[in-house]
């Protein structure tokens, strides 16, 4: 029992080591000047390996950089909002109305194989489309094609929330000739709850991680944070600070959404 | 009338705004990529009527054949490595790990990786395995020789690790989450009945978990398949083809040589692939259920 305790224990250091090393080398990077970044033995501790300096982070603050993460948070939060709107109402039908045309489960799986489509398969004919109507490289492209490929997403995670919402309440209400908009708005929404929080956070973390239709179908004006990265490895030298500078700013959100929303996250994958 | 008609065919009405969006888009993409099957684009002229020249180009193709090699290679031992690497995890942290509030924290820790942009963690590892970078300059300290991570050799290898790092949390959850639902008094009956570990995994642990990894191998292959992103950042599917699997030849056809028929061929291809992935997961899930 001991020894296969202290075994385990340290296996699981190992990897949680494996897990944190590259994390923590990307945010140390960060606060480097860029001579410092590579050396032999590497410069890992800050203050006794090297002194921090904020010269990364002035780069992205004074520079476009930061507007790149407005740009990211403008297009995720926009694409979320359009998405769950329209798939609030999928998904209602989807979990209530499962026998009826267009809401039975052929539909709901013609609707998930849209979030298995590759999408080095459709971003060039993404491209060509937005091409025609003249709005390749805007808001109003990137931002419709993401509601698109959420919707999938949003109305697989709504529709496992609703089903978990008893019936019996929204039909007493239809038997007290309620119309189904106030039954949706009052006893379907606020019963939704945090289900509806944890939704909207999902949606948004994945957009806000995109990068392939970032970068080809916008990524000259329009340039989110992700399609920005390669930039900066134009030039001579990589500037690897500004890279791990760019990189902790960019985890905070999906951090923040892991730790507030663990408990979902982690009951998504419970028996469900 | 008005009422009762919309209250019958209110299914379909609230599938009406979802479906337009959806069309408006995949509407045009769907239809394209089957005329440009058919099709070759010149430049500066319109497209020309090529028959079947694309789709039969497809089984001729040397490059594509090595690219599904590289890619089942890619795919294959990236799942298989992240699976049976979360399952351990999972496994240990709860067994080892008897507080609940801890062992949760813990999860949640691991979870990292896999929250963050595949973009970010393309760079991360860039950062790591680059010749003058962090592993080396580790290896060089503790004096060891410096490792061409991104070499012709190595560098599919160096790619599936970095996908470990992001993606075997992924796996990790599930089999946690299948592991968890398991009743503890299973474990002290065969404890008591002085059952050895490796029957007791195969006896108890395993036909609960058996659903999860499969599910976790399925969505990982499939992911893997569909996402370029590291293999665009990292090696641009160098050095020579080292790292060129099919979504990268495919990318590289669209939007590097312009041949934008045999890509949309490619594209279509890869598409009923995918399709036939999900279908073989669908049905497993919903088997499941």
């Amino acid at each position: 029992m001991g020894v296969k305790k202290i075994l385990g224990i340290i296996f699981l250091i190992i990897y949680g080591l494996f897990v944190i090393g590259p994390f923590y080398v990307t945010v140390i990077t960060g606060f480097k000047n860029i001579n410092d970044v590579f050396s032999i033995p590497p410069k890992l501790i800050p203050f006794v390996d090297f002194q921090p300096t904020l010269e990364a982070y002035e780069r992205v603050f004074n520079t476009r950089i930061i507007y790149t993460f407005l740009t990211s948070m403008i297009v995720a939060t926009s694409a979320t909002i359009i998405a769950l709107i329209v798939s609030l109402f999928a998904a209602y039908g989807f979990s209530r109305f499962s026998k009826a045309p267009m809401n039975d489960d052929t539909s709901f799986f013609i609707l998930l194989t849209l979030r298995m489509v590759p999408p080095f398969a459709v971003v060039l004919p993404i491209f060509i489309y937005w091409s025609t109507f003249g709005l390749y490289d805007t808001y109003p492209a990137l931002i419709w094609t993401y509601t698109v490929f959420s919707i999938p997403l949003a109305v697989w995670l709504l529709k496992g929330f609703m089903d978990s919402i008893p019936t019996s309440i929204e039909d007493a209400a239809k038997v007290d000739g309620y119309n189904f908009f106030s039954r949706f708005r009052r006893y379907v929404l606020p019963l939704l709850g945090a289900g509806l929080a944890a939704t909207v956070a999902l949606v948004w973390l994945f957009l806000w991680n995109e990068f392939l239709f970032a970068l080809k179908i916008a990524g000259g004006k329009v340039v989110t944070y992700t399609a920005y990265l390669p930039q900066l490895k134009l030039g001579q030298r990589i500037q690897w600070n500004v890279l791990g500078a760019i990189g902790t700013l960019a985890s905070i959100p999906p951090i923040i959404i892991l730790i507030l929303f663990r408990k979902y996250i982690i009951r998504l994958y419970m028996g469900r | 009338m008005p009422r009762r008609g919309f209250s019958s065919r209110l299914p379909i009405f609230l599938q009406l705004p979802a479906t337009i969006v959806i069309w408006s888009l995949v509407g045009y993409v769907l239809p394209w990529l089957i005329y440009s099957l058919f099709h070759k684009y010149l430049p500066m002229k319109g497209p020309v009527f090529v028959g079947l020249d694309n789709i039969i180009a497809l089984f001729t193709d040397k490059r594509l054949f090595d690219a599904v090699l590289r890619t089942l290679y890619y795919t294959g031992l990236g799942t298989a490595a992240e699976v049976l690497l979360g399952m351990a995890v999972a496994l240990v942290l709860v067994n080892v790990i008897r507080n609940e509030v801890l062992r949760f924290a813990i999860l949640v820790v691991f979870l990292i990786p896999m929250t963050l942009s595949e973009a970010i963690a393309a760079h991360i590892w860039l950062m790591l395995l680059t010749p003058q970078g962090y592993i080396n300059s580790l290896l060089r300290a503790v004096g060891l020789p410096p490792v061409g991570w991104l070499s012709e050799e190595m560098a599919l290898n160096s790619l599936i690790l970095a996908d470990i790092w992001q993606w075997t949390p992924l796996p990790l959850l599930l089999i946690f989450a299948a592991r968890t639902s398991i009743p503890q008094e299973m474990y002290e009956v065969a404890n008591l009945d002085r059952i050895s570990p490796w029957t007791t995994f195969r006896v108890v642990t395993w036909p609960h978990i058996r659903d999860a990894v499969v599910v976790a191998a399925l969505l990982r292959f499939i992911l893997m398949y569909i996402t370029i992103d590291k293999i665009l950042l990292i090696t641009y599917g160098g050095p020579g083809l080292a790292t060129e699997i099919i979504g990268f030849y495919v990318f590289l056809q669209a939007f590097s040589y312009r041949n934008i028929g045999y890509a949309a061929t490619l594209s279509f291809a890869t598409l009923i692939a995918a399709g036939l992935i999900t279908y073989v997961f669908w049905r497993m899930l919903t088997r499941r259920g």
